[in-house]
């Protein structure tokens, strides 16, 4: 699993470690830096992301302060050059507490707790849903509920039986994120659930009467994927 | 200047850094990469140098909180140039400042913080100068 981040950090220099960090670690995607908490508290409204690295003294709001107004729980790192933050950092059940400067290694065990912190969050089993933000709460779906996710542009549209979500996000990203046991992709702009696929025909999958495109580049994984006796 | 050479395992070059500075941290923080250790040397004594200004500024204004944040930002840059001392300096100051409410409260603190910002700025120009001399050596 690649974690999608940001970072919130007001000195150019610590943000700069931190991306290279994430680069060279492979399992951390940055998808912004924000120098104040308030550009970051924007996003956030309409973004969703695993992973905050949070420094607590900006200009403007402080870190927590950002914590106070999200809606919902990404995973938090601290990065601050103060040890005092101990006790809040404990409150706001933050996942580890980087000291600045701080090296790789250390870094890297940061991401480690993330890692065991989601393993525990999802039951230590493959999860078996997901939350998605739209009309501006938090709704959860279930895997089975879902039939296929399809791309628009900026947006991405889940469909189930009874009702469409858009919601702001790419495939790209989802991709990523959903349950490979239950999901794959199968044309840029297609995530299907294959537990739903009711037939295929040459390179056109349907499921419930929707008819989806399947790429070439997919086109062995689908094959490979389904129960052909 | 002296540089002194030194091969690690892979038979790589490995810089030293100067004496005066957390060397083991230094080597742990940039690996081999000291492109990029001469980067935030530059760009920290940069960034030291105008905050320096307005910390300046702010201290003159009597705006202790300002001037305890620009400190706060002022104290990680020494790190990322193995300065840990003085970086633990600026840690004292910083807390000095939460607690004066006048400038007269922190003056000798301030002084002090402002002589060794230009001793730190000294040093990490001597260990840009090293770290280039290597870099266009042996890079």
């Amino acid at each position: 699993m690649k974690y999608q981040s940001i970072i919130v950090e007001d000195l150019q220099v610590a943000a700069e470690f931190l991306k290279r960090f994430c680069e060279k670690s492979g399992v951390v995607d940055v998808a912004h830096h924000f120098l104040n908490a308030e550009d970051a508290m924007l996003f956030l409204k309409d973004n969703v992301v695993d992973l905050i690295f949070l420094d607590v003294e900006m200009p403007g709001a402080t870190g927590f302060e950002l914590l106070d107004q999200l809606v919902y729980t990404p995973q938090v790192i601290l990065t601050t050059s103060k040890t005092e933050y101990a006790y809040n950092a404990f409150q706001y059940n933050v996942t580890d507490y980087l000291k600045k400067p701080f090296t790789y290694q250390r870094f890297l065990e940061a991401v480690q707790k993330v890692s065991k912190k989601t393993e525990q969050l999802n039951g230590g089993s493959e999860q078996d849903h997901m939350f998605i933000k739209t009309d501006g709460k938090l709704i959860r779906l279930h895997n089975d509920d879902i039939l296929f996710i399809e791309s628009m542009g900026d947006y991405v549209k889940f469909i189930t039986p009874v009702k469409k979500y858009i919601t702001h996000n790419t495939i790209k990203n989802l991709e990523t994120k959903v349950n490979p046991q239950v999901f794959m992709k199968v044309h840029r702009s297609y995530i299907v659930n294959f537990t739903k696929i009711n037939d295929i025909q040459e390179n056109v999958l349907f499921i419930n009467g929707n008819m989806i495109p399947i790429s070439k580049t997919h086109k062995s994984g689908v094959m490979q994927k389904i129960n052909i006796l | 200047m002296q540089i002194v050479i030194m091969y690690n395992e892979d038979q790589k070059i490995v810089f030293l850094f100067s004496p005066e500075l957390d060397n083991a941290f230094l080597q742990e923080l940039y690996g081999d990469d000291l492109l990029q250790a001469e980067m935030v040397f530059e760009s920290s004594v940069q960034q030291l140098r105008n905050e320096q200004q307005l910390a300046e500024t702010r201290f003159h204004n009597g705006d202790m909180q300002g001037l305890k944040k620009v400190i706060h930002k002022m104290k990680p840059l020494l790190g990322y140039m193995g300065m840990n001392e003085i970086m633990e300096e600026f840690a004292v100051f910083e807390q000095t400042c939460a607690q004066s409410e006048t400038a007269a409260e922190a003056e000798a603190g301030f002084y002090h913080i402002k002589i060794i910002t230009l001793e730190a700025v000294k040093k990490a120009e001597k260990e840009i100068k090293r770290l280039k001399q290597h870099n266009i050596q042996y890079l």
